[in-house]
């Protein structure tokens, strides 16, 4: 009798043990998403970021999964700061067992991770990485569905030059992202004659009124104000700038960098001053008018609660290229979801998707180098980006004007 | 650069030192009552943004009203936090007074800042400020914002030295400050001064974070960088010492500003904005180790 029991209690342990686990981990594929959810990091935009991919999620799991199996999300936080990317990294990859891993936001992040995908043999999609260097580093396992700072900024370079401003004063962070910003509006401007001053300044700081006060004192005084910072630190320049009279205003238009400026944040931080900024969005809800990048605008908005912006179609592209690749390869191995991804062209919400495979320059490798880039204007307060006038490229604006002054 | 430029500048640092020193004198009367390095001062700062944004932008009470309300509110949770973390070090309740002090101060700072993360969420908060708009002087133009968040500011200082100046509450928080046995023998009671100095502490930092609030915006970690300035200043001006906090904070203000426009490679000014105020105060303690105000000898 007492064998019996013993057997039972054994059968039970061993089915509690194995029935779920194993097969829920044969079952699921897993995602690893990476994202700044709480400060230093740029809070909205990782927000942003995972509810886009959370709706891919949804999307995928609503059409029968991935190869028979459903599909997992696996978000980690990162702040913003490399040491705890690359945490967040190492524990998707050992104790998630994700296939590949999309998202993350900020640079300095995403060159940090970099080294790790390649030793782990990781497929990693960067959202929202700008530095040139991210896809610059020529690793293998890291493709990029956003713009490079070379990408985007010679875009904005072209804008500038094209409305004429002769005089321009940038203050970047001093990241990889906002040097680059400093390096390649300075490569792009100087050649035209233009006088482009830049100042760097740590992401902790809160008053650039010194600097602010120095600019607006210059003679001649900058006609274009670049605001290369992200998260916090952009919204206060911004708010700081207009209440010392300094820009928006006749004589200085501001141009917003960083993506922070097209977050509902944006309005709760500069009210009604915040009509006539400048913002730089790569991708726009809406455009190209496609029924997926409408169905995904409604779906975001029921999950998130707030409109879509580019940020989170980067989330939801971010997984679906991956799973795209998966189904594409019928495999869930790295080596076979990267050869996947190399000859991907899906149709996304912001175009047609694909990564380059040319080496030179050296940030174009598997860089998506079709990302749609705009240069808008706020007009009204607490305007959607979407609805913001759109002043470059030209094909594209919805004004005759290439600025709008106050 | 011009007079008004110049002018421009300084009447900045004025307006920051003022927030600075509201920080600083709260740290450095905690210190000089109670003799402990308050590591959680950050967050009592950042206690009063959000106490004020609950105040202003939530219940609705206007801005003035609002920063009354939030450094009472710290006020009170800093009493409170005296009386169940701190006083244990002065009852002999505790083994090693000293890193007991450090720890308990370290583990609340974290604590607090986990608690409004979670209460809150990470997104920056703009409370409605005491003024919106620009006061233009001339061809002075200042943030409204900021010059009237300095005047009440510098009101909350002049009151809090008028306080421990004249009443007899701050008369003896200023005994057990300078000797806390003789202050005991001569029948003050130091257990309710322990606490009144550490709300008052707590309520200027409440008071500075109510009124920076509005201009840098709330969140769970607007504290950090303010208390790194706070023991800078507390450190230049000497421990425990009121004008030394004071003049230390105008110092360090004016500092930070003047060398970020007058160094030659502008460019570079901003990106080693924290660093002014350390190379001073590395100056400063070569020549004075005890800080412009401290006492020599005095347990640090």
């Amino acid at each position: 009798m007492r064998a019996f029991w013993r057997g039972v209690v054994a059968a039970l342990l061993a089915a509690s043990c194995l029935a779920p686990g194993t097969a829920s981990a044969q079952d699921v594929i897993k995602i690893g998403g990476l994202a700044p959810l709480s400060p230093p990091g740029g809070v909205e935009t990782g927000q942003s970021l995972r509810d886009g991919m959370m709706v891919a999620v949804n999307d995928l799991n609503a059409s029968g999964g991935l190869l028979g199996k459903k599909v997992e999300l696996v978000v980690e936080d990162t702040s913003g700061v490399p040491d705890k990317g690359v945490a967040a990294f190492e524990r998707l990859v050992t104790k998630e067992g994700v296939v590949a891993i999309n998202g993350c936001a900020h640079s300095a992040v995403c060159m940090a991770i970099g080294p790790l995908a390649e030793r782990h043999n990781i497929p990693f999609v960067a959202d929202e990485c700008w530095a040139d260097d991210v896809t610059g580093a020529q690793i293998p396992q890291i493709f990029r569905l956003t713009v490079a700072n070379s990408l985007v900024y010679t875009v904005a370079s072209d804008w500038v030059k094209a409305a004429g401003f002769k005089n321009i004063a940038i203050i970047g962070e001093n990241s990889d992202w906002g040097l680059g910003v400093i390096d390649v509006f300075k490569r792009n401007l100087e050649q035209t004659g233009a006088k482009v001053t830049s100042f760097t300044a740590e992401r902790t700081v809160s008053d650039f009124t010194p600097q602010l006060l120095q600019l607006k004192s210059m003679s001649p005084r900058p006609d274009l104000l670049i605001a290369g910072f992200t998260g916090a630190g952009l919204l206060q320049m911004l708010r700081q700038a207009y209440d010392l009279g300094f820009a928006p205003t006749k004589e200085t238009a501001v141009f917003a960098a960083g993506a922070d400026a097209l977050e509902p944040e944006f309005w709760k931080v500069m009210g009604r001053d915040g009509v006539h900024v400048i913002a730089n969005p790569a991708g726009l809800p809406g455009k190209p008018d496609t029924p997926l990048s409408r169905r995904f605008a409604t779906e975001y908005e029921k999950l998130a609660g707030r409109p879509a912006n580019s940020v989170a179609m980067e989330g939801y592209d971010g997984v679906m290229v991956i799973a795209e690749a998966i189904k594409a390869a019928g495999s869930t191995k790295a080596d076979d979801i990267a050869a996947a991804l190399r000859k991907l062209r899906w149709e996304g919400t912001r175009g047609t998707v694909f990564f380059s495979q040319d080496k030179s320059p050296k940030w174009m490798y598997q860089q998506w180098p079709k990302v749609p880039i705009f240069v808008i204007q706020y007009t009204e307060p607490d305007q959607l980006p979407e609805k913001a006038a759109i002043l470059w490229p030209k094909d594209q604006a919805t004004t005759d004007k290439l600025l709008m002054k106050p | 650069m011009s007079l008004t430029d110049l002018t421009g500048q300084l009447v900045n640092g004025l307006v920051i030192s003022v927030f600075y020193a509201l920080t600083a004198l709260g740290l450095s009367l905690i210190f000089g009552v109670l003799r402990i390095v308050n590591f959680a001062h950050g967050e009592l700062y950042m206690m009063g943004g959000f106490a004020y944004y609950v105040a202003a932008s939530v219940a609705g009470i206007p801005p003035v009203a609002a920063v009354l309300a939030a450094s009472a509110a710290v006020f009170l949770l800093g009493a409170l936090l005296e009386r169940l973390l701190i006083a244990p070090i002065h009852d002999g309740k505790v083994d090693r007074p000293d890193e007991y002090a450090i720890m308990i101060t370290f583990a609340l700072s974290i604590l607090l800042q986990s608690l409004m993360l979670s209460v809150f969420g990470p997104w920056s908060k703009r409370p409605e400020p005491i003024f919106r708009g620009r006061v233009e002087l001339g061809t002075l133009i200042i943030s409204g914002d900021r010059l009237a968040a300095a005047v009440v500011g510098a009101l909350v200082i002049a009151g809090t030295i008028l306080v421990l100046q004249y009443t007899r509450a701050g008369k003896a928080v200023r005994a057990v400050s300078q000797d806390r046995e003789a202050a005991e023998v001569l029948g003050v009671d130091v257990r309710l001064v322990g606490m009144l100095a550490f709300g008052i502490g707590a309520a200027l930092a409440g008071a500075a974070g109510a009124l920076m609030g509005p201009v840098f915006n709330v969140t769970p970690t607007m504290g950090i960088i303010p208390v790194i300035k706070a023991y800078v200043i507390v450190v230049l001006g000497g421990l425990g010492s009121m004008r030394g906090a004071i003049l230390g904070a105008l110092i360090l203000g004016e500092v930070e500003v003047l060398a970020m426009v007058l160094i030659p490679d502008t460019t570079r000014a901003l990106a080693y904005k924290d660093a002014y105020g350390l190379a001073l105060l590395v100056l400063v303690l070569l020549f004075r180790p005890q800080g412009l105000f401290g006492t020599a000898g005095r347990r640090a």
